[in-house]
């Protein structure tokens, strides 16, 4: 097995929970009818694993490893100050 | 796409597929069983509860809380069946005290042994047979879970480019791998939805404390505790303990069919009875939607006035309905027995993908015999996985059939039903397994054929034998099984004894290694 396979993992596992715990949060901020929306957590809990495990599953398109560590971390960037930035507004 | 990047899917599906494809069996065939959990019981447990109650439901519930006021905190009146009372010491009591009436209308307490079947099966399910308590158990079906997600997807990838041709081929010919290939694949694909559902569902069954945590840290700022309970505000007067009576049962059911007229009710769950802080929970089916679990509408005890209906099935929020689809998706719970059926057997088709994607990984890795005198020998790691295969798989099929029917026959004969019946799942699994590591595939497979046919044809026997039936379904369906299973079994002998002999499904092949058993 060679070494991008385990980098890639990592990368799907570390950053690709990261991006799903992201997107989560971006649903729980600014998804419709804001934070305190009557059992959004539930969904917002429920929206981790299939983002999670699409992101792990699609790492493996990535040509090197190194690539899937930037591509997810870049996202991982934009989606998390968006995240953080609704946050801010809506509290 | 390219070529590298099937060959990388390859290796995942391959990998995730190994790793979790016996633990996913024994989930799928349990989770097959569950869908028929309750029909289960009825047919181990055939006398249990059949007598008609001759009090009243209001009368039980008062008169069981004179004899044990610490009913009145918490507990729940069934109206399936003959009416009765639990009270469960925790949320998951397995074992829950009853309350029923008996002939002359007198109370008998006494603690639920009974409940065997329903509850293995289940368990079995959740922990993929692991004998681990249920919460490690279903953390560990949870990891298996995301990489069978992985596996559906890495599989999915890897078929697309040869999709439109490969789909629909059954090649029936001389290839047997060839035919198991293309079974397995079109299982797959047809069953998509179903899997991917399920192996994301599985995944937040065993994971949503972590995935609560982490929410909590990263997103809610440490305030999802109270952001919770902005939807579930606590009742009005919780806590005041002032005597005040409670709606009797004819009226909370008027109250419920007047809210919620699509609603069967099965149960009513009281809190703080005869209080002024006094809650309902009519909980009931409505075979039109989508439910979780079951839906429940939440009443006031003493007014009726609704409290919540965030899981009533029909009238719900949006986000409570969309989650309460994800549990109805999992448990196959809309649509009544049609649905049920058609989970049934899509799990016991999941069942079959895990065991024949065993069966390719091993035949992949197959060293045939080409010109040579000699009969290579097979790896190591393949004798293994196909003992392991044959072992755990038959060894589950023949093991729960052989728990419920003793189930059966140990009811009335010792205190704990519960446990004994489990003990003989694990022992007939234990020893499949061990059966087949140590003799290997090729003999044991038809044995242990034979084995699971013995024990599922155990069940219409038993009837028979005893001369009634609670569930004259259950016999007929063990019937059909048992029958497949008894010709499983003679046409793999067949093969063992004549089939090719460079693998490891010949007998013939241990004679000449010297490992004939």
């Amino acid at each position: 097995m060679n070494a991008h396979w385990w980098s890639k993992s990592l990368a799907g596992i570390v950053c690709g929970f990261a991006l799903a715990l992201g997107l989560a949060g971006l649903l729980a901020w600014a998804g419709p009818g804001g934070v305190n929306a009557i059992n959004k957590t539930q969904l917002v809990m429920w929206s981790i694993a299939p983002l999670w495990l699409t992101a792990l599953s699609l790492v493996f398109l990535f040509p090197t490893g190194r690539q899937a560590w930037a591509w997810l971390g870049g996202a991982n960037l934009v989606v998390w100050s968006a995240m953080l930035l609704t946050r801010a507004w809506a509290v | 796409m390219r070529t590298d990047i099937i060959r990388t899917y390859k290796a995942v599906h391959t990998w995730t597929g190994i790793t979790t494809g016996l633990l996913l069996f024994v989930a799928f065939y349990a989770g097959a069983l569950t869908m028929f959990k309750q029909t289960l019981q009825r047919w181990s447990e055939p006398v249990s509860l059949a007598v008609a109650a001759p009090i009243g439901a209001d009368q039980l519930i008062a008169r069981t809380l004179a004899l044990h006021p610490e009913f009145a905190k918490d507990f729940t009146l069934h109206l399936d069946g003959p009416a009765r009372l639990s009270m469960k010491q925790s949320r998951r009591d397995t074992e829950p005290m009853l309350a029923i009436a008996g002939a002359e209308g007198d109370i008998v307490v006494r603690q639920d042994r009974s409940s065997g079947v329903d509850w293995l099966v289940d368990v079995v399910h959740r922990t993929a047979g692991l004998p681990v308590d249920l919460e490690l158990g279903t953390a560990i079906t949870g990891l298996a879970a995301a990489l069978y997600a992985l596996a559906l997807i890495s599989g999915l990838i890897i078929l697309l480019p040869s999709l439109v041709k490969d789909l629909f081929a059954l090649r029936l010919g001389k290839n047997v791998k060839r035919l198991w290939m293309d079974a397995h694949n079109l299982v797959g694909l047809v069953s998509l939805p179903f899997h991917l559902v399920m192996a994301f569902s599985a995944v937040v069954f065993g994971w949503h404390d972590l995935f609560y945590d982490a929410l909590d840290q990263g997103v809610y700022q440490g305030r999802m505790a109270a952001i919770m309970r902005i939807s579930n505000p606590p009742p009005p007067f919780a806590g005041d303990k002032t005597p005040v009576r409670t709606l009797d049962v004819a009226a909370i059911l008027a109250r419920s069919a007047e809210i919620a007229p699509g609603l069967h009710p099965t149960a009513i769950e009281y809190r703080n009875f005869g209080t002024k802080a006094a809650t309902l929970r009519v909980v009931g089916d409505d075979p039109r939607y989508l439910v979780r679990g079951h839906g429940f509408l939440s009443l006031g005890g003493t007014d009726g006035a609704v409290l919540n209906r965030e899981y009533l099935p029909g009238q719900q929020g949006t986000y409570s309905a969309v989650v309460s689809s994800f549990f109805a998706l999992h448990f196959g719970e809309f649509g009544g027995d049609t649905v049920r059926w058609g989970y049934f057997f899509l799990g016991l088709s999941g069942a079959f993908l895990f065991y024949s994607g065993n069966l390719l990984w091993i035949e992949s890795r197959r060293r045939p015999r080409r010109g040579q005198v000699e009969v290579p020998s097979q790896n190591r790691s393949t004798r293994i996985m196909a003992g392991l295969s044959v072992g755990v798989c038959l060894g589950t099929v023949a093991g729960l059939s052989a728990s419920i029917v003793a189930a059966r026959w140990l009811q009335g004969q010792f205190l704990d039903v519960n446990g004994w019946s489990r003990a003989v799942f694990y022992l007939v699994l234990v020893l499949a397994v061990g059966h087949a590591l140590r003799h290997g595939a090729a003999p044991s497979a038809p044995r242990l054929l034979w084995l699971a046919a013995g024990a599922t044809m155990a069940l219409p026997l038993t009837s028979l034998v005893l001369g009634r039936t609670a569930a004259p379904g259950v016999d007929a369906v063990a019937l059909g099984a048992g029958v497949v299973l008894a010709l499983s079994a003679r046409k793999t002998a067949r093969r063992v004894a004549r089939g090719p002999i460079d693998s490891v499904w010949s007998a013939a092949r241990l004679e000449k290694e010297g490992l004939q058993s």
